[in-house]
C-alpha cells in the first residue's frame, strides 16, 4: 500500500514521540529517525518502525519519527494511529 | 485530554479580544506582532492564553509562552499542534525564526539550524527533506564545472539590459557564472516568465548555468522583510538588515560552498531602500575573514570568504535601466518606452498574449515587487 497523504500522530512534547508519514513517488519506504536518545535506543526505535510499516503492509512512503523520549508502548501506539491515518482515504 | 497535552487546550485565534491578549503575550516576551495574516493558535489553560504561535504559509512565527508557564511543554505543545496543521495543508517543509539565543530550544524540538547570527536572528527548519537535499543538488549542478566561480543572485522583474549588463560583466569575470532566480511567487512576473526570460536573454553566454533560488536565497523563510513594503522606521530597517544578514550567511556557509563560488557580483541600487541596505550588509558578511569577524556573523573561522564586486548600474542617456523603471513606464500605460531598456527577448514577451495578463495586473498595482 502507498501512504496517500501526508499525516502526523503524536507530538513533540517530553515523553512523546512525533511521527509524520508522507507520500513518496517511488515504491520504497524511507525512514528518518531522530531521538534525544539515539546513542541508547536508535536502533530499536528503527527496528520497531522498520517492523510496524512491513506489518502495516506500507510499500511507498516516507517515514520521519522524532523522539522525546517516549516509551516503546507510546511509540507503536503513535506508529499504528499514523500508519493507518496514511493509508485511510 | 486534548490534543495538545493535559491541560492545555489548543484552538484557532479568530476574534478581536483573542488576537488582542496574543499580543499582549507576544509584548510581555519582547516579541512584536509578525506580518502577515495565517493561521493563529493558542494555548489555554482554562481561560488563560498560556502559549501562541502563528503559521503563515510555510513559516512558524509569533512564538512565544507566557513566563509563568515556561519549562511546562507548553512551547512543545504549540509547535506539535502548529506542525500537524501545516501537515494537514500539505506542507511538508516549515521555517522558523527566532532570536539565536532561543534557537537552542527549537533544535531540542527536532529543528535544524540553517543559519544564525550571534546576538540577531537564526533560521532553522523541520521537516525530512532539507537543506541538505538542496546543496546536493547545487553539488551536482557544479560537478565538472570550474571552482572559484561567480554568482548573482537576481529577481528581474522582468530581465532588463541592465540585468544582462551585470551578467556579461559577471561572466566575462569569471571561469563560470551561477545566475540564482529568486525562486519566491511574490513578484508581479511570475517566476516561470522571469526564469524563462532569463535563460533566453542570456543563452548566448557559454559559461553561465541559470539555476532557480529555491527556499534558501532571499526567500520568504530567510529573507521575509524583502517581501513586504519597506519602511523608513528604525525597527523596520533593523528588521531588514537581520534578516538580509541571515540569508547571507546561509549563502556564504552553505550555498556558496556547494557551487564552489568565490565571487559575487552585484548592481548598486540606486532606488530600492530594501535592496541598498542588503548589499551594504553583503559588503560586511560575505568577504568577513579573522575569526572574531567571520563569527560576529556566525560563521566557523574556516567557511571561505566570497568576494563582492559591485557593479555600477548600467545607464542609458544618464539613466539607470532597472526592472521597476520598466514596471513604472508600464504602469504609466508607456509600454512603447520599454523596448530601448530590454534585450529583444523580453520585448517579444513583452509583445505576446501571454503578457496581458501580467501587464493589467501592473497598471492595477502599486506592489514594490
Amino acid at each position: 500500500m502507498k501512504a496517500q497523504k501526508s499525516v502526523t500522530a503524536g507530538s513533540l512534547e517530553s515523553s512523546d514521540v512525533l511521527i509524520t508519514i508522507t507520500p513518496l513517488a517511488e515504491t520504497r519506504v524511507e525512514y528518518v529517525i531522530d531521538s534525544i536518545v539515539i546513542k541508547q535506543f536508535g536502533a530499536r526505535i528503527r527496528k520497531v518502525t522498520e517492523e510496524m510499516a512491513v506489518a502495516a503492509n506500507i510499500s511507498a512512503a516516507r517515514i520521519h519519527v522524532q523522539d522525546r523520549g517516549a516509551l516503546e508502548c507510546t511509540l507503536r501506539a503513535r506508529l499504528e494511529t499514523a500508519l493507518e491515518r496514511s493509508v485511510a482515504c | 485530554m486534548s490534543e495538545a497535552g493535559f491541560g492545555f487546550e489548543a484552538r484557532e485565534l479568530r476574534t478581536k479580544a483573542e488576537l488582542s491578549e496574543r499580543t499582549a503575550l507576544l509584548v510581555s516576551r519582547g516579541l512584536t506582532v509578525p506580518e502577515g495574516a495565517g493561521f493563529v493558535l493558542g494555548l489555554y489553560q482554562g481561560e488563560r492564553l498560556v502559549a501562541t504561535g502563528a503559521l503563515v504559509r510555510n513559516v512558524l512565527q509569533g512564538i512565544a509562552v507566557d513566563s509563568g508557564f515556561e519549562g511546562e511543554g507548553a512551547a512543545a505543545a504549540i509547535v506539535s499542534s502548529l506542525i500537524k496543521r501545516a501537515i494537514e495543508r500539505d506542507i511538508e517543509q516549515l521555517f522558523l525564526f527566532t532570536t539565536n539565543e532561543e534557537a537552542a530550544r527549537f533544535r531540542n524540538l527536532g529543528f535544524s539550524l540553517i543559519a544564525g547570527v550571534p546576538r540577531g536572528a537564526a533560521l532553522l527548519e523541520w521537516g525530512s527533506e532539507g537543506i541538505e537535499d538542496y546543496l546536493k543538488a547545487l553539488r551536482d549542478v557544479a560537478r565538472g564545472k570550474p571552482e572559484r566561480a561567480g554568482a548573482v543572485v537576481v529577481n528581474c522583474n522582468p530581465f532588463t539590459l541592465g540585468h544582462r549588463a551585470l551578467i556579461e560583466y559577471a561572466a566575462s569575470h569569471s571561469p563560470w557564472l551561477y545566475v540564482l532566480v529568486v525562486e519566491e511567487d511574490r513578484s508581479l512576473f511570475p517566476f516561470e516568465v522571469r526564469f524563462k526570460l532569463i535563460r533566453e536573454g542570456v543563452a548566448d553566454l557559454t559559461n553561465v548555468t541559470v539555476i532557480a533560488g529555491g527556499l534558501y536565497i532571499i526567500s520568504s523563510a530567510t529573507f521575509p522583510t524583502y517581501f513586504i513594503r519597506p519602511d523608513r522606521e528604525e525597527a523596520a530597517q533593523k528588521a531588514i538588515r537581520m534578516h538580509a544578514a541571515l540569508d547571507l550567511a546561509t549563502f556564504r556557509a552553505r550555498i556558496a560552498p556547494a557551487l564552489g563560488v568565490a565571487w559575487r557580483f552585484v548592481g548598486t541600487e540606486p532606488f530600492c531602500g530594501t535592496t541598498s541596505v542588503y548589499n551594504e550588509t553583503m559588503q560586511l558578511v560575505l568577504p568577513a575573514t579573522g575569526t572574531a569577524e567571520a563569527t560576529a556573523w556566525g560563521l566557523e573561522a574556516e567557511v571561505p570568504p566570497v568576494e563582492v564586486a559591485e557593479i555600477p548600474r548600467f545607464e542609458i542617456d544618464g539613466e539607470a535601466v532597472s526592472a521597476s523603471k520598466v514596471r513604472e513606464l508600464i504602469r504609466a500605460g508607456r509600454l512603447a518606452e520599454v523596448e530601448r531598456l530590454v534585450p529583444p527577448s523580453t520585448w517579444k514577451w513583452l509583445c505576446g498574449a501571454e503578457a496581458a495578463p501580467v501587464l493589467e495586473k501592473i497598471r492595477h498595482s502599486d506592489s514594490r515587487h
